[in-house]
């Protein structure tokens, strides 16, 4: 799959509607990832809770400029109805030229194929499935979901799966097993489930339950596991987590990034985060004198070191007014 | 329309007190809008318009499109001036709940 920019719209409430897809075409995105489907199963998915967003630590009076927050979400998926979901697809494919992903989200594997292939079906280009949405309780397991679910659907459809994976201390271990299974590409990553609670009510904010959390903060962590991925795997690696600026996507290209999704930005500043990161992307380009991201792709993770490398000096052991001997 | 003067502020975390009866919508109190515009990009479901208000101090002002407002809640987030309210969606069709329990122990 061939993109005019390494930017993605990643899953959410800025792929929900056509118009959007449309929109993030003009803007420069090189793909657009739909926003989440689910099985019939989880059919109250399509009832959105209100509200569902805050931003936490947002100073609205600089409102874009602000560089921390986090965006707290009780996200939910497509509202309309799985044949909607089909024909939004199809719809999507006939407007725009852009590649268009669809997005999954199921707990049987018979569910998750059946999803995968309508998407199919319908033209997409191809599909992710959101293994690791922080909103569905369970939907972190990883044996019982993740490693059927992904097999079953590589075996059904033709088109590239991508696994959206989660945050966390074994995500090497699930890429890993995510290539083997057939996927051609990983999502790295979704965003974490977590909690915030409103000191005077002592409730959890918003509807009292769990939400999903991510901001400008969590690319450090995220930096980290496409590095650690990009250094093993063979299959691509789709990042996202964190992206508020074009250094933000070059950081994760020089990481091994094939493609980066983002959202926050745009839901915090506009659709028009895209032409500026793509214009920052390019500047740095002509600045560097290159063609294309492609020549430094992976670059950084060849610079990474390992403890043993890292130069150690003596004399820490030495007696200093703060050390007490005797 | 009169609004619930319970604001939805942007570091009140809590939803509006009716939300268990009605579902919310966005509303902005026109005298407290100052025509900024920053609440139309953020809004993903094109419920928000700047209008001509020739009588306003500002000259224009935000209103909801009632009939796309998703009560998503990011339009009070971009106000800096917290002009927006909470308003009871009556013409909604009421709450899906899976469980009867759900709707006292507030999970909808």
């Amino acid at each position: 799959m061939e993109l005019s920019s390494p930017l993605i719209v990643a899953s959410g409430p800025a792929s929900h509607d056509v118009r959007q897809i449309r929109i993030a075409e003009e803007k420069g995105f090189g793909a657009v990832v739909l926003k989440t489907v689910c099985s019939a199963k989880y059919d109250e998915m399509r009832y959105w809770p209100r509200p569902r967003y805050k931003l936490l630590d947002w100073d609205k009076q600089i409102a874009g400029r602000s560089k921390q927050f986090t965006l707290y979400s009780y996200e939910q998926g497509y509202s309309g109805r799985l044949e909607d979901y089909w024909k939004f697809v199809e719809i999507c494919k006939k407007k725009t030229k852009i590649p268009i992903i669809g997005s999954a989200f199921a707990g049987v594997p018979e569910d998750w194929v059946d999803l995968a292939s309508h998407i199919e079906q319908s033209g997409a280009d191809a599909v992710e499935l959101d293994i690791s949405s922080p909103h569905r309780p369970g939907s972190l397991e990883f044996e019982t979901t993740f490693v059927a679910a992904i097999k079953a659907v590589v075996g059904a459809v033709k088109i590239p799966v991508l696994a959206k994976l989660a945050l966390g201390p074994d995500v090497l271990s699930q890429c890993l097993i995510a290539q083997d299974c057939g996927a051609a590409a990983v999502t790295l990553c979704n965003r974490l489930r977590g909690i915030d609670i409103d000191i005077e009510s002592h409730r959890p904010i918003l509807h009292g339950y769990y939400g999903g959390v991510g901001g400008p903060w969590a690319k450090y962590y995220n930096f980290g596991y496409v590095a650690e991925a990009a250094g093993k795997l063979k299959i691509q690696i789709s990042a996202t987590g964190g992206v508020m600026t074009s250094e933000d996507v070059i950081k994760y290209v020089l990481l091994g990034a094939s493609t980066v999704q983002i959202l926050s930005v745009i839901m915090v500043n506009g659709w028009d985060s895209a032409s500026t990161i793509n214009s920052g992307i390019l500047s740095y380009l002509n600045r560097k004198n290159l063609k294309s991201l492609d020549e430094i792709r992976g670059n950084a993770v060849d610079h990474l070191t390992s403890p043993e490398e890292i130069v150690r000096w003596s004399g820490e052991s030495k007696k200093g007014p703060r050390n007490e001997w005797d | 329309m009169n609004g619930i003067k319970k604001k939805y502020k942007g570091l009140d975390p809590l939803p509006p007190d009716f939300v268990r009866i009605h579902a919310p919508l966005a509303f902005v109190v026109e005298e407290d809008c100052i025509g900024c515009d920053r609440c139309i990009p953020i809004c993903f479901f094109d419920a928000l318009v700047m209008v001509d208000k020739p009588e306003h101090k500002y000259k224009r002002v935000a209103l909801v499109d009632l009939a796309n407002c998703t009560g998503c809640g990011l339009c009070f987030e971009a106000c800096p001036t917290d002009a927006f309210i909470w308003v009871p969606d009556k013409s909604n069709g009421g709450p899906i709940s899976r469980s009867a329990s759900a709707m006292t122990n507030g999970i909808i």
